[in-house]
C-alpha cells in the first residue's frame, strides 16, 4: 500500500528570482501532471504546504512561490542542488480537453498567474487548438510583475489577446485599473462558445467572476480555483473541507456554478 | 459463520410491529413512532422498496393522515363500503380454502399448532381469528425469542408464504394510500429474507454464537492468555487527571477485568486506540525521509460499546474511503478485534437512540460484565477456544432502548436551504459563548481531523520527524491560510460549520442512513462553556422551522 502522506526528495535544479517576493525553483521531476494541479512541498524541522504547478518541462517542473510565511521564507533559503520534499500532483485540473475549439478567457492576479500559466503555454505552442484566447494579468505594481519573458511570448502570439495591467501605477506596455476594469474588452456575446478561467486572492476571484457575468457570460463556463488552508491535500485532515465538499480532492478548480454554492 | 443473538432482537420487532399494523387502526403514539423510526438498508429489493414507499409516505403525510388511515384500513382488511366484500381480508384461511371461508383446514392446523405450544389467544384479541396474519406475525416473533428455527421454517412454509403473497397484491389492489402497500411490501419482503436466512440456520451454513458465563478469576486467565497474541484495551481510570482533579476514565491496555470502568461513560472515545493523539509518521534523516514502522506487531481487542463501534464506520470513510486510504489508519485498523461491551442503560446525555447508534452487530465478541462475572457471546470463532472450557449459558446481549434525551435531527431540503441555514441569526449566540478551547472536537468518536507537524530534535541538524496531532475545526485557526487570512471568521461558523458536518454534510457525502454524530454526549459532557450541542441540533432544528413558518 501506498504512503500517501510520505514526500520524497526532489533535487533543486535553478532558482530564477521573478521579484522581490516571488521566485521560482524548477526542480527535477519525470512523472505526468495536468494544468491546475498542485504538490505538497516541504521541508524537514519547517512543513509542508500546497503549491502549484506553474511550468513544466522535459524532466522538471517548477514552482513559483511567494514568501508569505515560515514554509516559503525557508523555501526561500534554499540553493540549486538542494532537496525539497514533494508529493503529489494533486488535485482536478482544468477540463482543458473541454476547453479545445473555443475560445478562452483567462484572468488572473500575481501568483495566481501560476495555477493557468501551464494552460497558456500549451495554448501558445498550439494555438490551432483554440479560436481565440483572451489573457487580462493584473499586477500590484511593476515590481510585482512575473513571468515577463512569458509575457512577452503570449503578446506576440497572434490568437492571444493580452491584457497586462498593474493596480493603480503606469508603466510602458501595461495598462492601469484591476482586473475587473477590463473584463468588459472580453467580447463574450460574439463567443460561440467559451470558457472563464479565474485564479487569483479570493476577492478578485469573486469580483472578476460577478464582472463576467455581468458582461454576457454565463455560470456553467466560469472556473475558478480555490485556495483553502491545506494540511494533507488527500481527503483526511478535514481543513479544506467546505460543507460537503474537500477542496482538495474536488478541487482546487471548481465550475463556478458550483463554487458560488459552497457556504463557507 | 455464526450468527448473533443480537440479530434476533430486530426479526422479532420487525414480526412485531407488522403484528401490530395488521390488527388494529394506526393511532397517534403508534405514527408518532413510525415516523421517528430509521429504516435498514435492506438486500431484498421488495423490502427496500417497501421501506422507501413508507419513509415516503411518513415524510410528506399531513394532518388528516390517520383518517385517511383509518378509511383504508377498514377497506382494505374489512371490506367497509365494499358490496361484494372484496378485500383483503387477513386470514390465511379465507385464503387457502376452495370457498374462501373462515375456520377451514388452515385454520384448524394452526390452532393445534398454537395449543401445542400451549398458547392461547389473549383476551385483547378475542377478536382475532387464530389464523389472522397479526397472530400469526405474532407467533414468529415468539419463536423468534424461542429460537427455534425448525419451526420457524415449518409455520413460514406451510403457512405464512402460503397466502401472504396473494394477500400482498390484494393489499396492492384495495389500497388507496401508500401506507398499507408499503406494509405489505414490506411484509413479504421480509419473509422472502426469513425464508432464507431459516434455510441456512437449518442447514447447518449458519449457526447460532454459543455463550459462556466466565467467573473473574477465569476471565483474568483469559485475558493473559489473549494477551499473548493480542494487545487488549478498554476504558480505564487515571485516578486524578480529570477536570478539577476527578478522575479521568480513557482507553488504555488493561491486564484484568476489574480494570475495565463499566459502570460509567469514559471521557474519551475508543478511537485514540487506533488513531493516536499524536503520531509520528516519518522521520526525516540528511535528505530522505522514512516511514515509522509499527512498534508492537500484535492484533487489538478493542472493547467498546455500541456508539464507539459504530463511530468506526464513520472513521473508516474519511481514512479509507475519502480518496486514496491512509496507511497509518489502514494498518491499525486491520489489527482491531472488536469486543462489544453490552450497554443497557443510558448515562447523562447520551442519546443514541434516536440517532440508531444503540445497537450494533459488527463484534467478534459481546460482553456483559458485573463485580463477579462476565458473560460473553462468541461469534468470531477464532476466540472459542479460549472460552470453551466455560461454563455454556444461554446469553443473549442486549441494547440501551430509549435515553433520557433525544436528538431530533434537522431535515435540510435542498442547496438553497443549506445557504439560509448558513445565514441565519441563531448561530452569532456562539460568537462570544465558545471560548474555542476544541475539547468538545477532542472527546468526540467521529472528529478525525488533525495537522500536521514537524518535530526537530537539534537546531542545527537537518534530522527530525512528521508527525500528525488531532486537530479541531473549532480552534480560530483551523482555515487560516498565510497572512491571517481566514474562511470561516467567528465562533458562530465553527459552531455551524462542526454541527452541520456531524447532521448533514457527512451523510451527503458518503450517503446512506447514517449520520455522523453517535450520540454520545461527550462533547456535552466536556464543555467548560455549558454549550449543549444537543441543544444546539434541536435548537436549529426549531429554528429551521421557525424561519419556514416565517417565509410562508
Ligand atoms: C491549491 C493551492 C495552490 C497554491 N499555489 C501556490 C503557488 O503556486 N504559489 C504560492 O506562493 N502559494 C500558493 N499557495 C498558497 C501557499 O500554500 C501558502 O502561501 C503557503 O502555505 C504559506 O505557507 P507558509 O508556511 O510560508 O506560511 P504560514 O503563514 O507560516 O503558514 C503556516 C501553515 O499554514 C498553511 N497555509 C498557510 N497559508 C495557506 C494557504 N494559502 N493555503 C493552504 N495552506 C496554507 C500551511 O500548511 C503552512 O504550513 C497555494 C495554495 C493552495 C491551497
Ligand atoms: S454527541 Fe458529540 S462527541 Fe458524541 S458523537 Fe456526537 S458530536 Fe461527537
Ligand atoms: S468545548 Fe465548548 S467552548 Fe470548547 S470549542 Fe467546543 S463548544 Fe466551544
Ligand atoms: S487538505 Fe486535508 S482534507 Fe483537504
Amino acid at each position: 500500500m501506498t504512503n500517501i502522506m510520505l514526500p520524497t526528495p526532489h533535487r533543486i535544479l535553478s532558482v530564477l528570482k521573478e521579484t522581490q517576493a516571488e521566485y521560482t525553483f524548477r526542480v527535477e521531476y519525470d512523472g505526468p501532471t495536468q494544468h491546475g494541479q498542485f504538490f505538497q512541498l516541504s521541508i524537514p524541522k519547517v512543513g509542508e504546504a500546497p503549491i502549484s504547478v506553474s511550468g513544466k518541462g522535459e524532466g522538471y517542473v517548477e514552482f513559483t512561490i511567494r514568501k508569505v510565511g515560515r514554509l516559503t521564507q525557508g523555501i526561500f533559503g534554499l540553493q540549486p542542488g538542494d532537496m525539497l520534499f514533494m508529493r503529489g500532483p494533486y488535485g482536478k485540473p482544468f477540463p482543458v480537453d473541454d476547453f479545445k475549439g473555443k475560445d478562452l478567457v483567462v484572468i488572473c492576479g500575481g501568483t495566481g498567474m501560476a495555477p493557468v500559466k501551464t494552460m497558456l503555454n500549451h495554448f501558445c505552442d498550439h494555438p490551432e487548438e483554440i479560436n481565440s484566447l483572451y489573457l487580462i494579468a493584473g499586477f500590484k505594481d511593476i515590481n510585482c510583475v512575473l513571468f515577463t519573458e512569458e509575457l512577452e511570448k503570449f503578446k506576440r502570439q497572434e490568437k492571444f489577446h493580452t491584457i497586462t495591467t498593474l493596480d493603480n501605477s503606469s508603466a510602458p506596455g501595461f495598462e492601469t485599473g484591476m482586473v475587473t476594469a477590463h473584463i468588459p474588452k472580453v467580447p463574450f456575446r460574439d463567443f460561440a462558445d467559451y470558457n472563464v478561467a479565474i485564479v487569483g486572492p479570493p476577492v478578485m476571484m469573486h469580483f472578476a467572476a460577478l464582472e463576467c457575468l455581468k458582461n454576457g457570460a454565463v455560470e456553467d463556463k466560469i472556473w475558478v480555483s480555490f485556495e483553502r488552508k491545506m494540511s494533507c491535500a488527500v481527503g483526511k485532515c478535514g481543513h479544506c473541507k467546505i460543507n460537503e465538499t474537500y477542496v482538495c480532492l474536488e478541487g482546487p478548480v471548481f465550475n463556478y456554478s458550483r463554487a458560488k454554492n459552497l457556504f463557507d | 459463520m455464526m450468527i448473533t443473538k443480537s440479530e434476533l432482537q430486530p426479526r422479532a420487532d420487525l414480526y412485531r410491529l407488522l403484528s401490530r399494523l395488521y390488527r388494529v387502526e394506526v393511532d397517534q403514539p403508534l405514527l408518532d413512532a413510525l415516523k421517528e423510526l430509521r429504516f435498514p438498508q435492506a438486500e431484498n429489493e421488495t423490502l427496500a422498496e417497501g421501506y422507501a414507499m413508507l419513509r415516503g409516505y411518513l415524510d410528506s403525510c399531513g394532518p388528516e393522515a390517520l383518517d385517511d388511515l383509518a378509511v383504508d384500513y377498514a377497506t382494505v382488511f374489512l371490506a367497509a363500503g365494499s358490496a361484494d366484500g372484496a378485500a383483503a381480508i387477513p386470514c390465511e384461511s379465507v385464503y387457502t380454502s376452495p370457498k374462501k371461508l373462515f375456520m377451514q383446514e388452515a385454520w384448524e392446523d394452526v390452532v393445534r399448532i398454537y395449543r401445542e405450544k400451549n398458547l392461547a389467544r389473549e383476551t385483547d384479541h378475542s377478536d382475532l381469528m387464530e389464523d389472522h396474519l397479526a397472530l400469526e406475525l405474532e407467533y414468529m416473533s415468539l419463536l423468534v425469542h424461542q429460537r427455534a428455527p425448525q419451526d420457524e421454517k415449518y409455520f413460514l412454509e406451510n403457512h405464512l408464504l402460503n397466502w401472504v403473497p396473494q394477500l400482498v397484491a390484494d393489499i396492492d389492489r384495495y389500497a388507496r394510500v401508500d401506507f398499507y402497500k408499503a406494509v405489505g411490501r414490506i411484509t413479504l419482503g421480509f419473509l422472502q429474507m426469513e425464508e432464507q436466512l431459516l434455510a441456512a440456520l437449518t442447514d447447518g451454513t449458519l449457526r447460532q454464537a454459543p455463550s459462556y458465563s466466565v467467573r473473574a478469576e477465569r476471565m483474568d486467565k483469559i485475558l493473559a492468555q489473549l494477551k499473548e497474541r493480542y494487545r487488549v484495551f478498554a476504558p480505564k481510570r487515571i485516578p486524578k487527571r480529570g477536570p478539577k482533579g476527578t478522575d479521568l476514565i480513557r482507553y488504555g491496555e488493561i491486564d484484568r477485568l476489574s480494570d475495565i470502568v463499566y459502570k460509567e461513560k469514559s471521557h474519551f472515545s475508543a478511537k485514540e486506540v487506533f488513531y493516536p493523539i499524536s503520531q509520528t509518521m516519518f522521520y526525516f534523516t540528511g535528505e530522505s525521509a522514512s516511514q515509522k514502522e509499527l512498534e508492537d506487531e500484535r492484533d487489538i481487542i478493542l472493547i467498546a460499546r455500541p456508539c464507539d463501534i459504530n463511530a468506526i464506520r464513520r472513521l473508516d470513510n474519511i481514512f479509507l474511503h475519502n480518496g486514496q486510504s491512509d496507511l497509518y489508519y489502514s494498518r491499525m485498523r486491520e489489527k482491531l478485534h472488536i469486543f462489544m461491551l453490552e450497554c443497557r442503560e443510558s448515562f447523562d446525555n447520551c442519546f443514541c437512540v434516536s440517532v440508531g447508534t444503540n445497537v450494533c452487530d459488527d463484534y467478534s465478541v459481546a460482553i456483559r460484565i458485573d463485580d463477579i462475572c462476565a458473560l460473553a457471546e462468541i461469534r468470531d470463532e477464532d476466540f472459542l477456544p479460549y472460552f470453551e472450557d466455560e461454563v455454556p449459558i444461554e446469553f443473549m446481549p442486549e441494547f440501551v432502548t430509549q435515553n433520557r434525551r433525544n436528538a431530533r435531527l434537522p431535515k435540510i431540503r435542498d442547496r438553497q436551504q443549506l445557504g439560509e441555514i448558513c445565514k441565519l441569526e441563531y448561530w452569532n449566540q456562539f460568537d462570544e459563548k465558545c471560548i474555542a478551547c476544541g475539547g468538545c472536537n477532542t472527546v468526540c468518536p467521529t472528529c478525525s481531523c488533525f495537522d500536521t507537524v514537524d518535530i526537530i530534535y537539534d537546531e542545527t541538524s537537518r534530522d527530525g520527524e512528521r508527525r500528525r496531532v488531532w486537530s479541531s475545526c473549532m480552534l480560530r485557526d483551523f482555515t487560516q491560510t498565510a497572512g491571517g487570512a481566514l474562511a470561516r471568521k467567528t465562533q458562530g461558523a465553527n459552531m455551524r460549520f462542526k454541527v452541520l458536518h456531524k447532521v448533514y454534510d457527512y451523510n451527503l457525502r458518503f450517503g446512506g442512513s447514517e449520520h455522523m454524530c453517535v450520540g454520545c454526549g461527550r462533547c456535552i459532557d466536556r464543555c467548560p462553556e455549558g454549550i449543549d450541542y444537543l441543544d444546539t441540533v434541536n435548537g436549529l432544528t426549531d429554528a429551521l422551522a421557525a424561519a419556514e413558518k416565517e417565509g410562508n
